[in-house]
């Protein structure tokens, strides 16, 4: 037997770690293997991944604050107060198996979709990993950013000119604010992905420097990426007596962290780095004609074709890297177009070949819909799953589509994430609606084409 | 450190949980480890509330997180059954009290906290408390367990 157990209380100091400590001891007597993640003052210990959950047999809680449950889905699970664990774990673990099955609220699909969009986070390694924390830390601040800045843009590309208008506020809140701190957040989050907490400020740091510098995103991830390293050294070299630890976090690590970051930018890496970030935003904003649809057309492929995985992740940062500039980018536009179109595709495809679905995957194609005008590609996983050769070919041909045509239409996004909700945020929209329309109807006749019908 | 002999009380006078929260709140005072000791003790009874730090076994833990306390502490107290409202409905041998600052950066004394809350949990260690007579044989116990 596998058992697991979540233990937590509102000050985190003791019980949290009886409970464990009494769950751990009770679950070893009867020979079962057990693992206890602790939510307590010091933080989450022991956190269950995805893989711990898949193979357990059964899950308790023993809370007195709320605690994530969505990944606990599917499985038997008992929720009690921590002081229940303290008084008879025995039984708390007797229970747990017998418990009924947890079930998430909220639908399927959705949970499929979150489920693997889980286990991806946790299967992704190294500098893949490292990047996409500082890139998922960092959306959030160029969703609020990029909105704020196109609802200026509605007042007239240059009301916010005007100081103290409503237009100049909503520039100041998105460019001034919003956009000034995402490439710190992206450089300090990656550092906090390396080093744990104290790379941040030296990350942010760093990011802060690579933006006097204007070395713009890529700066931002050469400061990141050695921000997290150089304070990983920081911590294995420099060794203080016991009694002098406690400044290590707060003042060695920060100070010598960032004063190495920051003048190595200045003086060695600084001035390349903003040469190529130039150099790149300069090739990427002046291509136009065959080599734009031609990128179009590959960024349309690359969204497709893990749907949300790796491939699809490095076309989506290349995407809202092309954003820093603050203005509407086009390849931003070809990545969101293509990345909603397999979910809509498909969801299109449960609608108009009813023979060629099972009556799970037409109520599946509704969830669908809403995801991928939600541009959330991982939507479509679900149906890839289950007929990968047909229908991976199929969502890959009209996100291409999709992809090179928005990119001949020129239309243009200033938000990196959305879907249908943010398309007032894009240039031509009208075409750019188009482009959408034809990839999804692409995908939907060729799955209809090539799926078998479903015997009855 | 987290603990020291003056912050050992054997034996503690005051024979209600009241009684002994407020005593021991007077020699973490005296030690300096706290500033004002209504707010200190107001704080661990409000956590008392919210149910009882006797976990069982005759150990009670109070503690309080709040800006009274200027340096974290534990804090041991021999009683004689006293009543705690435990969960186990016995009367209380041993009270380990702690103080943490509200605004605390560092964690290793919440580390050691946990450690001790897990110790607590093993017969074994209960007993060796239970043979200590004063407050350097309490020193050794916990330095044994690897807590100091």
């Amino acid at each position: 037997m596998r058992i697991l157990a979540v233990t937590a209380c509102p000050t985190g100091i003791a019980h949290t770690y009886m409970a464990a400590e009494a769950i751990e001891e009770a679950a070893k007597k009867k020979g079962y293997e057990i693992k206890v993640e602790t939510r307590g003052s010091v933080g989450v210990e022991n956190e269950l991944t995805s893989e711990d959950i898949a193979a357990a047999d059964a899950i308790i809680l023993a809370c007195d604050t709320s605690v994530p449950m969505d990944r606990f889905s599917g499985k038997k699970l008992v929720s009690v107060g921590v002081s229940d664990a303290l008084k008879d774990a025995n039984k708390l673990i007797e229970d747990a198996l017998k418990a009924p099955i947890y079930k998430a609220s909220g639908n399927d699909l959705v949970d499929d979709v979150a489920g693997i969009k889980a286990k991806r986070k946790d299967e992704s390694k190294g500098a893949y990993k490292h990047l996409m924390n500082g890139v998922s830390f960092m959306i959030p601040f160029v969703v609020a950013g990029g909105i704020a800045i196109a609802l200026s843009f509605m007042f007239g590309y240059d009301a916010f000119q005007q100081e103290g208008t409503l237009a100049a506020y909503l520039m100041n809140i998105g460019g001034g604010a919003g956009f000034a701190l995402m490439i710190p957040v992206l450089a300090g989050y990656i550092a906090y992905s390396i080093a744990d907490r104290p790379g941040l400020a030296v990350g942010m740091i760093g990011g802060s420097v690579a933006v006097q510098l204007n070395a713009g995103f890529l700066g931002a991830i050469v400061a990141g990426f050695m921000a997290g390293y150089v304070v990983n050294l920081i911590k294995k070299y420099i060794k203080l007596p016991k009694t002098l630890q406690g400044i290590m976090p707060v003042l060695i690590i920060p100070v010598f962290g960032s004063l190495i970051v920051g003048l190595s930018f200045f003086y060695i890496i600084g001035t390349p780095v903003a040469a190529i970030n130039t150099a790149m935003n300069n090739f990427l904003t002046g291509m136009s004609g065959t080599n734009a649809v031609l990128l179009g057309l590959i960024i349309g492929l690359m969204m497709a074709f893990d749907m949300g995985g790796p491939v699809n992740k490095a076309a989506y940062a290349f995407g809202t890297g092309t954003l820093v500039a603050g203005t509407g980018s086009a390849i931003m536009a070809a990545v969101m177009g293509a990345g909603m179109v397999p979910p809509l595709g498909l969801a299109l495809a449960t609608f108009i070949f009813k023979d060629k679905f099972t009556l799970a995957e037409k109520e599946a194609g509704k969830a669908a819909a809403v995801l991928g005008a939600s541009f959330i590609t991982e939507g479509a996983i679900p149906f890839a799953a289950a007929d990968p050769l047909r229908v991976i070919p199929s969502i890959m041909a009209g996100a291409a589509v999709t992809g090179a045509l928005s990119m001949a239409f020129n239309a243009t996004l200033s938000v990196p994430h959305g879907g249908l909700f943010v398309f007032f945020a894009v240039e031509n929209v009208a075409m750019y609606i188009v482009a959408i329309l034809a990839g999804t109807a692409v995908t939907a006749i060729l799955t209809g084409m090539l799926k078998k019908k479903i015997e009855v | 450190m987290l603990i020291n002999e003056e912050l050992i009380v054997i034996p503690v006078q005051q024979k209600t949980k009241e009684g002994v929260i407020e005593e021991l709140a007077e020699v973490a005072l005296s030690v300096g480890r706290i500033a004002d000791k209504a707010q200190y003790v107001a704080a661990v009874l409000k956590r008392e509330e919210e149910y009882s730090t006797a976990v069982g076994f005759h150990v009670a833990i109070p503690h309080g997180k709040t800006d009274a306390v200027t340096e974290p502490f534990l804090m041991y107290g021999r009683v004689e059954k006293v009543d705690w409202n435990a969960l186990d409905g016995e009367p209380v041998d041993h009270v380990f009290m702690i103080g943490v600052p509200e605004k605390e950066a560092g964690s290793t004394h919440l580390q050691i906290l946990a450690k001790l809350s897990r110790r607590l949990m093993k017969e074994e260690f209960r007993s060796e408390l239970t043979e200590a007579t004063n407050a350097q044989a309490i020193i050794d116990v916990l330095k044994k367990n690897e807590l100091l």
